[in-house]
């Protein structure tokens, strides 16, 4: 706009504006009035919260992390100090973290299996699946999941009492007040001699099956991959349960790789680190001036790419300054915990380690309450469960709505053509439609996975240990509220992050796809 | 709870007309055997849910009364009894304007004869089955009435199918709009619900008679004004078209405002005060404002207009920065109204024209000033009412009115936003963007917690914030970023073509945004925006967690904590979840109707 009006005046001639009618001065001014306008709010707000807090004498900073939190919460990887381990405030909040993340990855799998189920039945051409299915999706969309969350509370608390023949399945699966119980499989001590020995058997499998395409590519035909590799995965999994304690020799390996580890000295880390810095941000630039440039040479550059890289050299200068100034005990953390590793996984294949690779266990009670650490059956408890089945259920008919409308979009001449070529109708689905049809579902699937993963934050009205209920605890305690904030508002940001990275990573792959 | 619309075995899609119901299942259920299977699953899954539910609903220790009991709670929470009548009224006024608004847009669902004759066979064959399914500990009367519901409506669906053989005859909307009256009525008058009541905590039950009179008769009168009003809309709309609509549209902005702050909170207002502060005031910015604004709205005086708008704008923020330091006392609404008064002045020459619109921005201001310094009189005036538990609005009513208004407040943020995020202007942009993905990356309870606690925190001294009200401002706060986002959407789908043409016309910023940018871009967007609406009215639920006495709090905890009822939350929740279901689903498709409306007026 400013361009525009500036060159035509150039072009006619004329005088050019006073600064006062020059409408990219005026635009600019207006932008910094207000910008300014907004800091002053926010310094005088600021100002006010300092003064309001100095009157109530609350220190502002951090410094309270460290102090022990002396409360104790309801679930999660530890719920009250242990001499091995204090709890403090800042190992709370984690446990609250680490439950919010379990809850949100757990209903993330269960919602989209649920959703897909019912999005696909909802395209079925039977009455009963279709009239099912919509009632379904409408149903729970249209109820807040505060409520059904608070539903399943209040329906799971009227269940029986905890005892031993409580259940569905008494001594198996427990269905109670307390919440429900499952049996459990978990990692037994063969677990990583079988998993080393499977990956060597995977190696093979791989190469036969580049052969198998190969020659099929070749010869035309249909060699049945899929169906051989399956064979030889499932042969190779009975072998390597069979014969896991051969790969027992590995321990000493890592024994060795242990040692040599810890013998680097801090310095040579340091200049490692440094130039992998160095490079990264040289590959970087490198990169991305690689993709500006065209068969005419390099385009013109933005002030927004211009940008790109200043701050790219910056992050890597900032990275070397870290390194080597400003946290040198990065290096040795470095050193220390690589060797820790090795010295862990050796250890992992130490002598007679050779019985199964996995093992189940049966939920334990004592006293009538489920134990909840060991070797003993997965335990939800009724908030756990609660707050779990009403965002998986809430969640997956939003999911099924998104895998219907992907599928619909999907026109429908490429099955028509899938079948003209004569692919079966599992062929076209799985080789024509369903990969067009996830390039429409990705980012609307993505958003409800972010929403699955804020929703976790509505488990403060169940009672539910997650990081806004502990971080609540804090504040109440030590009226750090504003820390305590920023704290909730750095985890739930780099959660959103993370989880919108991914989904544009799928998404960059599949539109890749499709040139 | 999926199984509210549930017709396990209606036929449907208009092929009963033509075929047999027998040849119908054959075809739709049993044609092969994948068929078949799923139909046996799909059937077995529907039943088995359905009678978990009504397990759940129907269960031993389950007391419906709990609910029937505390309706009022429910609905209006606190509100005192010997006042109820504001409460009459205030549905009446929202009522009547809603019928108006109904018959103004010649609203027309398109509902068939038909599609009424299977939904009540649907019905009828729900409620037969429901009966079946029934837990022992189900009361007589829900058995009784189920099988009566069920005979009734499956004997009517198919006398109104034979009624209408084609059934592609479309009934108008006010006929079903007296028909939903009329059941409404019917079940108002004749069923037995039975009055309940506490009376100094003591639970007084009079089973068997009918609903008290005094709300059986306001009902009634309130079903009479929607069917009256529907039809005195679509005369009126004949008769006077743009400007009953334009006066309807006004009423939704500032109506329900009026409603609860005037109608609702009774202020008493101090007459001397008002008389020799409010009213001056007010005349002062009505009629000096309008002298100016008819003068400036000239077409030839956009550059006055210009210099004095930005002269009152810089007097109005010198104001507050007079405030801060403590220089001179103001009243807020002064500062107020300069700020309001100096973006109108800024923003008129974009509409002047000739001596009749002149004219009505002059009366427009005069009008919107009125209602303006009424409101803020009404909001900063004490109320007479005698509360026992201090929020005066409560319950449903709480729900809606919050829902509405978040949705009223966030939207001319969200427009702001969106501009700002696609504008040209980089600083803009990046404040725009970095406030919509910080907002949007958070959950809503760490918003509303945030300004519930540090709002009072942030305000200085002698400042006050009410609960409900820092609820309200973070509710809208959060609410705006996602608005901004749906109506970029739109922003977006508005060609190149449209902004070039503008420009070539001579139109300045302002005119083609407000002129020719935003009417497209908010057309396209209002499917999402109110998908945006059905989320903040069922995100209210959250301010139960925040301190509000909204349905869920008062289903989950002040119901189990009456000592009739104690620890009666499912059928509490159960009843909310349905009042949600009700309202949400059929937001949602009146939304689909005005989509495909929007669609089919776009392929014109």
């Amino acid at each position: 706009m400013s361009q525009t009006s500036s060159s035509s005046a150039i072009h006619y001639g004329t005088t050019k504006p006073p600064l006062w009618r020059n409408v990219a001065v005026l635009k600019w001014c207006a932008q910094l009035a207000v910008l300014l306008g907004v800091l002053a709010v926010f310094w005088f707000l600021i100002a006010e919260a300092r003064t309001n807090l100095a009157a109530k004498s609350i220190p502002v900073g951090y410094d309270w992390l460290d102090n022990p939190a002396n409360f104790q919460l309801g679930e999660g990887i530890q719920t009250v100090d242990t001499p091995e381990r204090s709890l403090t405030m800042s190992r709370a909040l984690w446990v609250g973290m680490v439950n919010t993340l379990r809850i949100a990855a757990l209903g993330i799998i269960f919602s989209t299996l649920l959703g897909v189920l019912v999005g696909i039945s909802r395209l079925s051409k039977n009455f009963v699946a279709q009239r099912f299915s919509s009632a379904y999706v409408e149903g729970l969309r249209n109820i807040p999941v505060l409520v059904q969350i608070i539903l399943w509370l209040a329906i799971l608390g009227s269940l029986g009492k905890l005892t031993p023949d409580t259940g569905p399945i008494p001594g198996w699966v427990i269905v109670s007040q307390k919440g429900i119980s499952l049996p459990r499989v978990f990692l037994a001590d063969g677990f990583y001699q079988f998993a080393a020995l499977m990956l060597v058997f995977v190696v093979g499998i791989v190469a036969v099956r580049r052969q198998l395409k190969r020659r099929q590519d070749r010869d035309g035909g249909d060699l049945r991959i899929g169906l051989w590799t399956f064979v030889l995965f499932v042969i190779s999994a009975a072998i390597a349960w069979l014969i896991n304690p051969i790969m027992a020799f590995l321990g000493p390996i890592f024994g060795a790789i242990e040692d040599a580890w810890g013998a680097v000295p801090q310095g040579a880390m340091q200049l490692l680190l440094c130039v992998i810095a160095v490079v990264g941000v040289i590959t970087w630039i490198r990169k991305f001036l690689d993709s500006k440039r065209s068969p005419a040479g390099l385009a013109k550059l933005t002030d927004d790419d211009w940008f790109r890289m200043i701050f790219s050299v910056f992050v890597g200068v900032v990275a070397v300054f870290v390194v080597v100034r400003g946290w040198p005990g990065l290096s040795s953390w470095i050193i220390n915990s690589g060797s820790d590793f090795w010295g862990v996984l050796g250890d992992k294949f130490g002598d007679g380690r050779g019985a199964k690779p996995l093992d189940a266990m049966r939920p334990t009670l004592t006293e009538g309450r489920f134990v909840n650490f060991g070797d003993t059956g997965l335990t939800l408890t009724v908030f756990y469960a609660s707050i779990f089945l009403g965002l998986v259920f809430y969640t997956s008919a939003f999911i099924a709505e998104v895998v219907r409308g992907g599928i619909l979009a999907v026109p429908s001449g490429q099955s028509e053509a899938a079948a003209a070529l004569g692919l079966t109708r599992a062929q076209a689905l799985r080789k024509v439609v369903l990969p067009q049809a996830f390039r429409v579902i990705m980012p609307p699937l993505g958003n409800q996975y972010l929403n699955i993963t804020k929703n976790t934050s509505l488990g403060i009205a169940v009672g539910f240990s997650e990081i806004v209920q502990v971080g609540q605890t804090v504040y109440n305690k030590n009226s750090q509220t504003l820390a305590v904030f920023s704290i909730y508002m750095i985890f739930y940001l780099s959660c959103s992050l993370s989880i919108s990275s991914v989904v544009n990573t799928i998404n960059r792959r599949l539109a890749i796809v499709e040139r | 709870m999926s199984d509210v619309t549930m017709t396990p075995t209606s036929p449907s899609n208009g092929a009963s007309n033509r075929t047999s119901p027998l040849q119908w299942v054959r075809v739709n259920l049993f044609s092969s055997v994948s068929n078949t299977i799923q139909t046996i699953v799909f059937t077995a899954i529907t039943l088995g849910l359905l009678r978990a539910l009504l397990g759940q609903a129907f269960s031993e220790e389950a007391d419906w009364t709990s609910v029937s009991t505390n309706l009022r709670l429910l609905m209006i929470y606190n509100y005192p009894a010997d006042q109820i009548i504001r409460i009459w009224v205030s549905a009446a006024v929202v009522l009547l304007a809603a019928g108006l608004s109904l018959g103004a847009w010649k609203v027309e669902p398109g509902y068939t004869v038909g599609r009424l004759g299977r939904h009540l066979v649907g019905l009828g064959l729900f409620s037969l089955v429901t009966r079946l399914l029934l837990p022992v500990h189900a009361p007589d009367t829900v058995r009784t009435w189920l099988i009566i519901i069920g005979v009734v409506s499956l004997v009517a669906g198919v006398v109104v199918q034979r009624g209408d053989p084609d059934g592609d005859r479309v009934m108008g909307f006010g006929t079903v709009l007296s028909g939903v009256a009329l059941t409404f009525l019917a079940v108002l008058w004749l069923v037995p619900f039975g009055q309940y009541g506490l009376v100094d905590g003591v639970l007084v039950a009079e089973s068997g008679t009918t609903v008290a009179s005094s709300t059986k008769v306001p009902w009634t009168v309130l079903l009479i004004i929607v069917v009256a009003s529907h039809r005195v809309g679509i005369i009126l709309g004949r008769a006077l078209g743009r400007s009953l609509r334009a006066a309807l549209a006004a009423f939704w902005v500032v109506g329900p405002a009026f409603v609860i702050f005037v109608i609702l909170r009774d202020p008493a207002f101090d007459w001397a005060h008002v008389w020799s502060t409010d009213i001056p005031i007010a005349a002062m910015f009505g009629l000096g404002g309008a002298a100016v604004l008819y003068f400036v709205a000239a077409p030839g005086k956009t550059e006055v207009a210009r210099a004095v708008g930005a002269m009152l704008f810089a007097f109005a923020l010198f104001n507050w920065v007079a405030a801060f330091f403590g220089w001179y006392p103001m009243l807020q609404k002064v500062r107020i109204s300069f700020l309001i008064f100096a973006i109108v002045v800024l923003l008129v020459p974009a509409f002047a024209g000739d001596r009749s619109t002149r004219r009505r921005v002059a009366g427009g201001w005069v009008a919107a000033m009125v209602v303006f310094h009424w409101l803020l009189t009404a909001i900063n005036t004490e109320s007479t009412l005698v509360i026992t538990a201090p929020p005066f609005l409560g319950g449903f009513v709480l729900t809606v009115g919050i829902a509405y208004y978040v949705m009223l407040a966030s939207f001319p943020l969200g427009v702001l936003l969106s501009l700002a995020r696609t504008s040209k202007l980089p600083i803009f942009r990046v404040m725009s963007t970095g406030y919509i993905e910080v907002i949007r990356g958070v959950p809503l309870i760490t918003v509303l917690f945030f300004f519930s606690i540090m709002l009072p925190l942030f305000l200085p001294k002698g400042m006050g914030i009410s609960d409900l009200a820092a609820v309200f401002a973070g509710y809208t706060v959060f609410s705006a970023a996602y608005m901004a986002e749906n109506v970029r959407g739109g922003l977006q789908s508005v060609r190149r073509g449209q902004y070039e043409a503008a420009d070539a016309l001579g139109l300045t910023t302002v005119q083609r945004t407000s002129l020719i940018v935003l009417p497209q871009a908010l057309r396209v967007s209002i499917p999402n925006l109110v998908g945006q609406a059905i989320a903040v009215f069922k995100e209210t639920s959250l301010i139960a967690i925040v301190g509000g006495f909204d349905l869920l709090r008062i289903a989950n905890s002040t119901i189990p904590n009456q000592p009739d009822f104690l620890g009666q939350k499912r059928p509490g929740l159960l009843f909310i979840s349905l009042v949600y279901f009700v309202f949400a689903y059929s937001m949602s498709k009146s939304s689909q109707r005005l989509e495909a409306r929007l669609k089919d007026a776009q392929a014109r």
